[in-house]
């Protein structure tokens, strides 16, 4: 193997499949970068076995082939190396020599061969959907995902993929949070996705809004593609949670707050809330919303603000690390609140959205028990 | 006739056979320990048929000459002890004079011994009856050959297991001995295949290397460790490595195996939490207590000896493996507070508070600056977008007592904390430095907490969007339904509970890393089959498992705030120092320790 390569390009192969590697790995080749020529110039990789990223960029080819080198070091190396084109080229299986301007380095890799493959996956059975489309609904939904070992499915991202709309849904049994976006004409069938949150991060980071990208299933396994950049990730099995069934339908006390005053006063009630439970107590009047915290062996605080509510007066409590957050995402200026009974699942959606994109989150109380 | 009268010693010599002569392994012992007593760096043994075809120990020791091979077949007969006050810190393996007359009282004994080589003694006995003693040339060195056992004694032949089955507990016999003493050569046989090599060790590690084929020494952690007058030495395994290889635990007080369920159970204590529960690690430990602190004189074969203070031994052992398990290995010994009294009432309890609470001197390692300014950051933020909010509600958590509305509570000022190995927090004090084990010190504030939950307080319950579904085994659902109202005082909302199935529709919710689910299972797991009267006793004991189900556990890495808060609730905790099962939450290495183990002092 033998090319040249800018050093801009380097750094930038370098920095795509970066966040793949993982810290710490038991596999020693994990630890590595694969670097492998094609038709268009190198293609970098590099994989923690649960998510494969690998990225092209341009190159001048003399002498086809590969090799597996140290992530950091390259990385760093590369960070420090004068602006000057790189010339790269393999010294046997396990080496690899680096030039650039009057530097020269020999760094110490491990075959290609050890590098782990991931499974060939057909694109051309795939859909085609718009990045900046599956970015917004990365957004809104992965941190809603739970971090528990005991309900894997759960620390998975549900993305249904319908002939006329995709939907992502993410919830950790506490809240959930749920967009919908319109699509037409993507291709492949119908299908339900469970996938990782930390591939969906990737794809967030690789692709660039304005791109097209390419979605293809394999057995168990996902891909997304743009033209440079691709991304395989392993599916989470399983029945994801009958999720619409648990959607109040009939909640019929509603309220519509300024997103930001009702933000502010959760901070600031967040101060004298339990660390452990951070749980809030608000009362929902005709006109104003009044919270409440009261923590034994800390202390406790009082806060109001205006809202418009409709309905029958109504205390509730909230775990307020959860209802800031479900606000944080939420992209409207005012906020629509919908209940039932204190024991029973709200509802935080934006109030007043012109988007096509449709967008729910629940979340279910802290209820004081007696 | 008189009804009472003496034994004749034949049948003395029997009776003793029992007890010292249980089976071939038994000899094998005796006659080993015989021959090191005897000063052999090169024992060989030979064994046919499980031991009842022929059982042969050959030394290199210093032999007998014909007088005293003939007296050593004799009933008590040891050149050992001379007297009684002997017994007191005796140091070579056998002492008692039974061994070789019981032996010889069931089998067909015989005696080739020399004190050099050239000439020697051979001495025959026959079921306890000598045969004759006769002149022979051999080398230096002791050679015991045993057959025909238990011939005359067709009972205890009958209770002889398999061949293989003596040979085991013969092959095991020898790996004991073969730790005890890394410096001889010991070589056997059986059916004439050789089934054992042990060669001279430099180390320890090396010995076991050999002994425990399945055990991992390589990786196991040293220990080597005194406190006050006791010294522990040895090897024990890796947490991570527990439970993969096959367990083997051995160990040994002033030079003598010896089998000891307190002393195993203490060492596996110091294991706790960085382990599965029921995993079992491996443990080959030297324990040297003065002679006087212990009488091996309990047991017939010596198996077993016994402390006058055994719970300090204990717990040295206990806390000398905990941290060779949790510290790194130059770390110093703990200080003052490792004597403190470990019982649940105990009055150290104020003293522990203090530790907690005294100011302590901000480490130059960890300024203070760095936490105070990540506070301002945070407070800075709030500030900005209201500045007219009251002044109390911009109180950090860490001074927010002062506007408090609860009675009065001191201060708590918080230290700079830092985790170490994602299991202990350290803060530095006036005195030295303070250790608290994560996991303890939660599973001490859950405790309480519960505890007032079941006692009438208020439980916040976070309902569920999807129902959790938990299958009980009968056990289980048996240990639910006797704490069904318990678990709803702690704010489990169960419902639609037939035969055994649990539909649960909220949890309670101690804090953000809890996973109900798993602590529901887990805590009914270990109540399954309790049988506990008393309410309070069940509720104390429902709270203890769901605290230490529901605690964080030892790996889990903390947020600074996450710290600092586990540092405020402990604090205000009744009893600080312990955690539910008794163990400490708070280690204290005082400066002076510290300095004396540089070499300062």
């Amino acid at each position: 193997m033998r090319f040249t390569i800018a050093r801009e390009k380097l750094q930038e192969g370098l920095a795509a499949v970066a966040a793949s590697i993982p810290g710490k790995t038991t596999l020693p080749v994990l630890a590595n970068i694969l670097i492998e020529t094609t038709e268009r110039g190198i293609r970098f990789s590099g994989t923690d076995l649960d998510i494969h990223v690998s990225h092209e960029v341009q190159a001048d080819v003399e002498r086809p082939g590969g090799i597996t080198i140290p992530a950091k070091k390259l990385q760093e190396l590369a960070r420090e190396l004068p602006p000057n084109p790189v010339k790269i080229e393999s010294a046997g299986e396990q080496k690899v020599s680096l030039e650039c301007g009057r530097a020269k380095f020999k760094l110490n890799g491990l075959p290609k061969d050890d590098f782990p493959q991931f499974p060939a996956i057909r694109f051309g059975d795939g859909w085609r959907v718009k990045s900046a489309d599956v970015r917004k609904l990365i957004k809104h939904t992965t941190y809603a995902v739970s971090t528990e070992e005991s309900r894997p499915i759960l620390n998975g991202v549900l993305w249904e993929l319908k002939p006329d709309h995709m939907r992502m849904v993410a919830t950790n049994g506490h809240r959930l949070a749920k967009m919908d976006i319109a699509v037409t004409g993507h291709g492949a069938q119908a299908s339900d996705l469970i996938v990782m949150p930390k591939a969906l991060d990737q794809v967030s980071k690789l692709f660039p809004d304005e791109e097209d990208l390419e979605v293809a299933r394999g057995d168990n396994h996902l891909a997304f593609r743009s033209p440079f950049t691709t991304i395989f990730t392993r599916l989470i099995e399983g029945p994801y949670p009958n999720y619409e069934q648990v959607i109040p339908k009939d909640n019929d006390r509603f309220a519509i707050a300024d997103k930001d005053a009702l933000s502010s006063a959760l901070r600031r009630m967040a101060t004298v809330a339990s660390d452990q439970t951070h749980r809030i107590k608000l009362s929902f009047n005709a006109g104003i919303l009044r919270f409440q915290v009261n923590t034994p062996d800390l202390g406790d605080g009082q806060d109001e603000i205006p809202i418009r509510y409709e309905g029958d007066p109504m205390d509730i409590g909230f775990n307020g690390a959860y209802l800031l957050e479900i606000l944080k995402n939420i992209p409207t200026p005012e906020v629509r609140l919908t209940f039932k009974a204190p024991e029973r699942a709200a509802t935080v959606e934006p109030e007043g959205w012109s988007d096509p994109a449709t967008y729910l989150t629940i979340l279910m109380p802290l209820r004081l028990s007696d | 006739m008189s009804r009472i009268a003496v034994l004749a010693s034949a049948v003395a010599d029997q009776i003793a056979a029992g007890e010292v002569v249980e089976r071939p392994s038994s000899i094998v012992k005796e006659l080993i320990e015989n021959a090191l007593d005897a000063g052999a760096t090169e024992i060989g043994v030979e064994i046919e048929d499980g031991g009842r075809g022929l059982i042969r120990i050959r030394d290199n020791g210093v032999g007998m000459s014909e007088p005293e091979a003939v007296l050593a077949l004799a009933r008590h007969a040891t050149s050992k002890i001379r007297s009684a006050n002997d017994l007191v810190g005796v140091a070579t393996f056998g002492f008692r004079g039974e061994a070789l007359p019981a032996m010889a009282s069931v089998s067909l004994l015989t005696l080739e011994t020399s004190e050099q080589d050239g000439a020697g003694t051979r001495v025959t006995v026959a079921q306890g009856v000598r045969q004759q003693v006769e002149p022979i040339a051999r080398r230096r060195g002791t050679t015991i050959t045993v057959t025909e056992l238990f011939h005359a004694v067709p009972a205890r032949r009958k209770f002889l297991k398999s061949a293989r089955g003596e040979w085991r507990a013969i092959s095991d016999m020898l790996d004991t001995i073969a730790l005890v003493r890394r410096d001889v050569r010991l070589t056997a046989t059986h059916d004439g295949k050789t089934m054992f090599t042990a060669v001279p060790a430099r180390t320890w590690r090396e010995r076991l290397a050999s002994v425990w084929p399945g055990v991992t020494a390589q990786t196991m952690i040293d220990v080597d460790d005194v406190q006050g007058p006791v010294h522990v030495r040895g090897l024990v395994e890796q947490p991570a490595n527990v439970g993969l290889g096959s367990r083997r635990v051995f160990l040994m007080v002033n030079g003598r195996a010896i089998r000891d369920v307190g002393l195993v159970r203490a060492a596996e204590a110091a294991y706790h939490s960085t382990i599965p529960s029921g995993a079992r690690p491996s443990l080959a430990l030297d324990i040297r207590v003065p002679g006087d602190a212990v009488d091996v004189n309990v047991h017939p074969a010596k198996a077993e000896v016994r402390f006058h203070d055994r719970w300090a031994i204990e717990r040295v052992v206990e806390a000398v493996v905990r941290r060779a398990l949790g510290v790194a290995a130059a770390a110093p010994m703990f200080g003052a507070r490792f004597g403190a009294e470990r019982t649940w009432s105990s009055g150290g309890s104020v003293a522990d508070v203090s530790l907690l609470r005294a100011a302590p001197r901000h480490s130059p390692l960890f300024p203070s600056g760095d936490l105070t300014s990540f506070e301002v950051a945070g407070d800075t933020a709030v500030t900005d977008a209201h500045a007219d909010t009251s002044q109390s509600a911009l109180q950090p958590v860490g001074h927010a007592a002062h506007v408090s509305s609860a009675p009065a509570a001191d201060v708590i000022e918080v230290p700079p904390l830092l985790q170490l190995r994602r299991t202990y927090l350290l803060f530095e004090r006036d005195d030295g430095v303070v250790l608290i084990d994560q996991h303890s010190a939660h599973e001490r504030v859950l405790y309480e907490r519960l505890m007032t939950k079941l006692t009438g307080g208020d439980a916040i319950v976070q309902t569920l969007l999807f129902p959790l579904t938990l299958h009980l085994s009968p056990a289980e659902a048996d240990a639910f339904e006797a704490h069904r109202d318990a678990f709803v005082a702690l704010g489990f909302g169960i419902e639609g509970f037939g035969g055994q199935t649990l539909v649960v529709q909220s949890v309670p919710m101690p804090h953000h890393r809890f996973d109900a689910e798993r602590a529901l299972r887990e805590t009914l797991a270990s109540l399954a089959g309790d049988r506990i009267a008393s309410t309070a006793a069940r509720h104390e004991r429902l709270a203890m498992t769901v605290a230490c189900k529901a605690a964080i556990k030892a790996g889990d890495v903390l947020s600074l705030a996450e710290m600092r808060a586990l540092y405020t609730d402990l604090a205000q905790t009744t009893l600080p120092a312990h955690d539910v099962h008794g163990r400490q939450t708070i280690v204290q290495l005082g400066w002076d320790e510290l300095e004396r183990r540089f070499g300062r002092a």
